[in-house]
C-alpha cells in the first residue's frame, strides 16, 4: 500500500498542476513555473552540497550563463528553434563547470566556497561590463519566443501563456526526473562517499578527481538548463536576476530551509520561499529581511530542514521497528 | 616471489627525516608485521608503500612492477587494500552502502549512469556476502557512526578487505580494542585473509606473535631486524631498543 | 612638475587612501578568519552600518568628530552581540553552518538598512575641518583623502603596538593562531574570540565611516567594499596581517590606477589574479591555516 501512496500522490499534483491555469489566472500559472525553475537549480546546488559536501557559493554563474546563451542564440540566430534554445543552455553551464573543473575538483570545504564565489563575481562582473554582447545592465530582452515544432504533426505557439506553462513544466519534471535518476545510479552513491570521506575512496580505487569533476559538469548543466527556462519566461535576461550574488544565496537557502539531506528539500525550499514572498509582499518589500532572519533560524535551529524536521516528527510519533 | 618490495626508500617531510634506507621484502602468501616504537616510521612507510606519498628516494615494486610515485586509487586498483589507524569509514552511509561502495570499485563499476545501484541483484547479494562473513549482517542498515566500536573497526578493515585485495596493509587495526574485540578481530583477519598476503602494523605483542609468519622492526626509520617471530624475539638489539620493558 | 607625473602620484595617494581603508577592513576579516575558522562575510556589512550610523548622528549632533567616534563603536558592540549570540552557538556545527550565518547577517543588515534608510544614496559631507585642498611640491590634493591615510595609520599603528608590545596582544595573536593550545593553557578563550570579533568590527566600522563621504552612504556600499577586502584577505592568506596589509596597498593601487587607465579590464583582473593564487597556494600568498 505504502508503494502505491508515492504513486497516488505524484498523480494528484500532477492533476493539481495540469488544471491550475483553467482555474487561476495566469499570474499565478507564471509563477508556478518560476518555482519548477528554481526549484531545477536549488536540486542542482544540493547535488553538491548535500550529496557532494561542496557549497558552491557562485551557483548563478552556471545559471546565468545558460540564460544569456538562451537569449543570445534566440536574438541573432533568426529561425533558432525551441529546444535546441534550451538545450544550449544546458551545454553553456555545463560547459563552464567543464572549463572551471580542473581547478574546482582540487579544492574543498571553505576553499571551493571561496574558489566559487570568486568565479561567480568573476562572470558577473565580465557581463556588466561587456555590454556589447551582454547589454551590460540593461540586459538583453525581446528576443523571439519560438514555437514548439514535432515535425509533421504540430506547431504549438509558445507564446500563448498557457501552453508556456505546460511546456515549462514538462522540461522541468523531465529534468528533475533524470537526475532523481541520477542519484540512484552507482555513481550517485559514489557522490555521496565523496562526501563522507573522498580520501578513502581513493584507497577503494576510484579516480576523485575525475568523479568530482562529472557531477560538477552535470550539476552546471541542469543549473543552465534552468537558465535557458528562465531566460524563456522572463523574456528578458540581465545580470541581476540570474548573475547577482542573489541568485547564488537564493538556492542556498532554498536547499537548507528544505532539507539539504533529501533530493526533493530544495523543491519544498523553492516553494516555501515563493509562498513567503507572495504572502510578505503584501506588507512590506523587505522580502530579502524575512528570507534571511528565517535562513538564519534555519541554520541555527534546525539544519536538517523541514524535511528533517518532519523525519523527526515521525519519528517521535511513528517510531520504525529496530532492525532485527 | 616478493609481492611487495622497497629498495632504498627514505623518505623526508621538508628535511625531516622519517625513512632511511628501508629495503622491505614481502613474501606473497605471507603474513607480515611491522613493528617498531612510535615515530619508528610505521605509517610513513605505509604511506609511500599505498601511493599516499612520493617517497624522497628509492622504489617500491608491487607484483614485480614499480609503482614508485602511483596514486593511491591506482594502487588500489592493482590489487592494494588499506586499512586505517584512526577508523575512516563513510559515517553517514550505512555498513552496507559502505560496503557496496568496496564491491563496486572491484567490479569496476566506477561510472554507471544507467542503472539503479539498489536493483542491481548482484551487487546486491555480493555486499550481504561480505557483510556475513565479518558479522555485520545485522547491522546491514545502522550508519556506520553509529556501530559501536569494535564493529565499526571491523567495518573500517573489511573496507580494505571486501574489494578482494591480493595484498592488503592493515595499520594498527586493533587499536583502541579490548581484550575480547582484539581477539575477534584477530580471527576475522585470519579468516578473510586465507591465501592473501597481509602487511599489518601492531603494538599489540601478542596478535603480532599469533598472526606473523615474518616481522620486520623499524627503529627510527631504519629496519632494525626482519625475521621468524622466534628469531626477532632473541634479537639483542630488538630488544635492547623497543621490546625492553614488554613482557613476553 | 609635468601633468602627468603629478596624476600618477594623485592616483597614488587615492589607491594609498582605498587601501588604508581596505586594510582596515580586512585587517579583522584575517583575524577572524586565523581565529576562528570562518570568513566573516557579514564584516564590511558593519562598515556600512557605521556609515549609517554616522550619518544618523549627524544628523542628530552635526558632529563628525562624534560621529566618528561613536558610531564605529556601536558597530563594534553589534559584532560582538552577533559573535556572542549568532556565531557561537554554531561552532559545534562546523564552519560551513558558521560561514552560512554570516551570508544570513549580510543579507539582513543590508534590508535592515533599506528598512529604516531607504534605498537612496545618502550624502555625508566633509566636515569643514577636513575640506579643501592642500598644495605641496606643485601639487594641489584633498586634505580628506590625507586624513583618511593618517587616521588608518593612527588606528593601525596602535593596534600593532597592542598586538605586539602587551600581554594582550600576545595572547591574541596566539589564540589567532591555535585557539585550542590557548584554551589548553587556561586562557578564557571565549572572552578573546568576543574581543577580536568586536575589535574587528570596530576597525571596520572606522572604515565605513571614513568612506561614507568618500564612496556616499548606500545599500550597495558594503558589497564592492566587503568584495575587495574578501581578495584581500584570500589573497593576502588567512590569518596573515602582514599579507593584508601588502595586498590591501596593492589592490588599493590596481584599483586606483585600472580605473584610471583600464576601467573595464580592472575588476576582471582582480578577480582573475584571485582565482589564480587560491588555485596555486589555497591558503593564500601568506596564509598558514587552512
Amino acid at each position: 500500500m505504502r508503494k502505491y501512496s508515492k504513486w497516488i500522490f505524484s498523480g494528484v499534483i500532477v492533476i493539481l498542476l495540469a488544471v491550475i491555469p483553467q482555474f487561476f489566472s495566469i499570474y499565478y500559472a507564471n509563477f508556478l513555473v518560476a518555482f519548477a525553475i528554481f526549484s531545477l537549480y536549488a536540486v542542482t546546488l544540493n547535488l553538491l552540497l548535500g550529496y557532494m559536501g561542496v557549497l558552491s557559493f557562485g551557483h548563478a554563474m552556471f545559471f546565468g550563463v545558460g540564460a544569456y546563451s538562451t537569449a543570445l542564440a534566440l536574438t541573432h540566430i533568426p529561425g533558432f528553434p525551441l529546444l535546441p534554445a534550451i538545450l544550449i543552455g544546458g551545454l553553456a553551464g555545463g560547459l563552464l563547470a567543464f572549463i572551471l573543473s580542473p581547478l574546482l575538483v582540487r579544492v574543498s570545504g571553505t576553499a571551493f566556497a571561496m574558489l566559487t564565489l570568486a568565479f561567480g563575481q568573476l562572470i558577473f562582473v565580465l557581463a556588466l561590463k561587456y555590454r556589447e554582447v551582454t547589454g551590460g545592465e540593461d540586459g538583453i530582452g525581446g528576443y523571439p519566443l519560438p514555437p514548439l515544432n514535432i515535425p509533421g504533426v504540430m506547431s504549438i505557439d509558445m507564446t500563448d501563456q498557457v501552453n508556456f506553462y505546460y511546456f515549462a513544466l514538462v522540461v522541468i519534471t523531465i529534468c528533475l526526473s533524470i537526475l532523481w535518476f541520477y542519484t540512484k545510479t552507482p555513481f550517485g552513491s559514489l557522490v555521496v562517499g565523496v562526501r563522507d570521506n573522498a580520501m578513502r575512496l581513493q584507497y577503494l580505487g576510484f579516480n576523485l578527481p575525475q568523479t568530482k569533476a562529472i557531477n560538477l559538469i552535470v550539476c552546471g548543466a541542469f543549473a543552465g538548463v534552468a537558465g535557458a527556462v528562465n531566460a524563456l519566461l522572463q523574456k528578458l535576461v540581465s545580470t541581476v536576476g540570474v548573475l547577482d550574488i542573489n541568485t547564488s544565496f537564493l538556492p542556498i537557502m532554498m536547499a537548507y530551509i528544505g532539507g539539504t539531506g533529501n533530493f526533493f528539500g530544495p523543491v519544498i525550499g523553492s516553494g516555501v520561499l515563493y509562498l513567503l514572498e507572495d504572502l510578505v509582499i503584501r506588507f512590506t518589500e523587505r522580502i530579502g529581511l524575512v528570507n534571511g532572519v528565517i535562513f538564519i533560524l534555519v541554520v541555527t535551529y534546525l539544519p536538517l530542514g523541514l524535511i528533517g524536521l518532519f523525519s523527526m516528527a515521525k519519528e517521535k510519533w511513528f517510531p520504525k521497528e529496530k532492525a532485527s | 616471489m616478493n609481492i611487495l618490495e622497497t629498495k632504498g626508500l627514505y623518505h623526508d617531510f621538508k628535511g625531516l627525516e622519517v625513512l632511511f634506507d628501508v629495503n622491505l621484502q614481502v613474501k606473497e602468501g605471507e603474513r607480515h608485521a611491522v613493528i617498531g616504537p612510535n615515530g619508528a616510521g610505521k605509517t610513513t612507510l605505509f604511506n609511500v608503500i599505498t601511493g599516499t606519498y612520493s617517497p624522497s628516494r628509492g622504489q617500491v615494486f608491487f607484483k614485480g612492477k614499480e609503482v614508485t610515485g602511483s596514486q593511491p586509487n591506482e594502487m588500489a586498483r592493482m590489487g592494494m587494500g588499506r586499512s586505517f589507524q584512526i577508523t575512516s569509514t563513510f559515517n553517514r552511509l550505512t555498513a552496507f552502502q559502505n560496503i557496496r561502495l568496496a564491491i563496486l570499485s572491484k567490479r569496476g563499476i566506477r561510472f554507471n549512469l544507467f542503472r539503479r545501484v539498489d536493483k542491481m541483484q548482484e551487487i546486491t547479494a555480493e555486499t550481504d556476502e561480505v557483510l556475513k562473513r565479518i558479522n555485520l549482517h545485522q547491522e546491514r542498515d545502522f550508519p556506520a557512526a553509529m556501530l559501536s566500536y569494535g564493529k565499526h573497526r571491523a567495518l573500517e578493515i573489511s573496507l580494505a578487505l571486501a574489494g578482494d585485495p591480493d595484498l592488503i596493509m592493515l595499520d594498527e587495526p586493533t587499536a583502541g580494542m579490548s581484550r575480547d574485540e582484539t581477539h575477534n578481530a584477530v580471527e576475522l583477519i585470519r579468516r578473510l585473509t586465507e591465501g592473501k598476503t597481509v602487511v599489518i602494523i601492531e603494538h599489540d605483542m601478542d596478535v603480532v606473535f599469533s598472526l606473523a609468519d615474518r616481522i620486520t622492526v623499524l627503529h627510527y626509520g631504519e629496519i632494525l631486524a626482519t625475521g621468524p617471530p622466534v628469531e626477532i624475539r632473541q634479537n639483542q638489539a630488538v630488544k635492547d631498543a623497543y621490546l625492553g620493558e614488554t613482557e613476553m | 612638475m609635468s601633468p602627468t607625473v603629478i596624476l600618477y602620484i594623485s592616483q597614488a595617494i587615492h589607491g594609498l587612501a582605498y587601501g588604508m581603508l581596505l586594510f582596515l577592513v580586512a585587517s579583522g576579516l584575517t583575524m577572524i578568519f586565523g581565529m576562528m575558522g570562518i570568513l566573516n562575510l557579514a564584516h564590511a556589512s558593519f562598515a556600512m552600518l557605521a556609515a549609517y550610523f554616522c550619518y544618523q548622528v549627524l544628523r542628530m549632533f552635526g558632529n563628525f568628530w562624534v560621529a566618528l567616534l561613536i558610531a564605529p563603536v556601536i558597530a563594534g558592540m553589534f559584532g560582538v552581540l552577533t559573535e556572542r549570540y549568532l556565531l557561537r552557538p554554531l561552532h559545534k556545527q562546523g564552519h560551513l553552518a558558521e560561514l552560512l550565518v554570516t551570508v544570513g547577517i549580510m543579507a539582513v543588515i543590508l534590508e535592515v538598512v533599506k528598512l529604516f534608510w531607504g534605498t537612496e544614496s545618502l550624502v555625508v559631507k566633509i566636515p569643514p575641518s577636513l575640506g579643501g585642498l592642500v598644495t605641496f611640491a606643485g601639487m594641489t590634493y584633498p586634505i580628506y583623502r590625507i586624513f583618511v591615510i593618517g587616521l588608518a595609520t593612527l588606528v593601525l599603528g596602535f593596534m600593532v603596538l597592542i598586538l605586539f608590545k602587551t600581554r594582550l596582544g600576545k595572547i591574541v595573536r596566539a589564540t589567532v593562531a591555535d585557539s585550542d593550545m590557548v584554551n589548553a593553557l587556561g586562557i578564557n578563550t571565549p572572552l578573546v574570540f568576543m574581543l577580536v570579533f568586536g575589535i574587528g568590527t570596530w576597525l571596520a566600522g572606522i572604515a565605513g565611516v571614513v568612506a561614507g563621504p568618500l564612496l556616499t552612504v548606500f545599500p550597495g556600499m558594503a558589497d564592492q567594499l566587503g568584495m575587495d577586502a574578501f581578495v584581500v584577505v584570500v589573497v593576502g592568506g588567512f590569518g596573515s596581517l602582514g599579507g593584508a596589509f601588502i595586498v590591501s596597498i596593492i589592490l588599493g593601487e590596481l584599483n586606483a590606477y585600472g580605473i584610471q587607465f583600464i576601467p573595464r579590464l580592472a575588476p576582471v583582473l582582480m578577480f582573475a589574479f584571485m582565482a589564480i593564487v587560491l588555485a596555486v597556494k589555497p591558503l593564500g600568498l601568506f596564509g598558514e591555516r587552512e
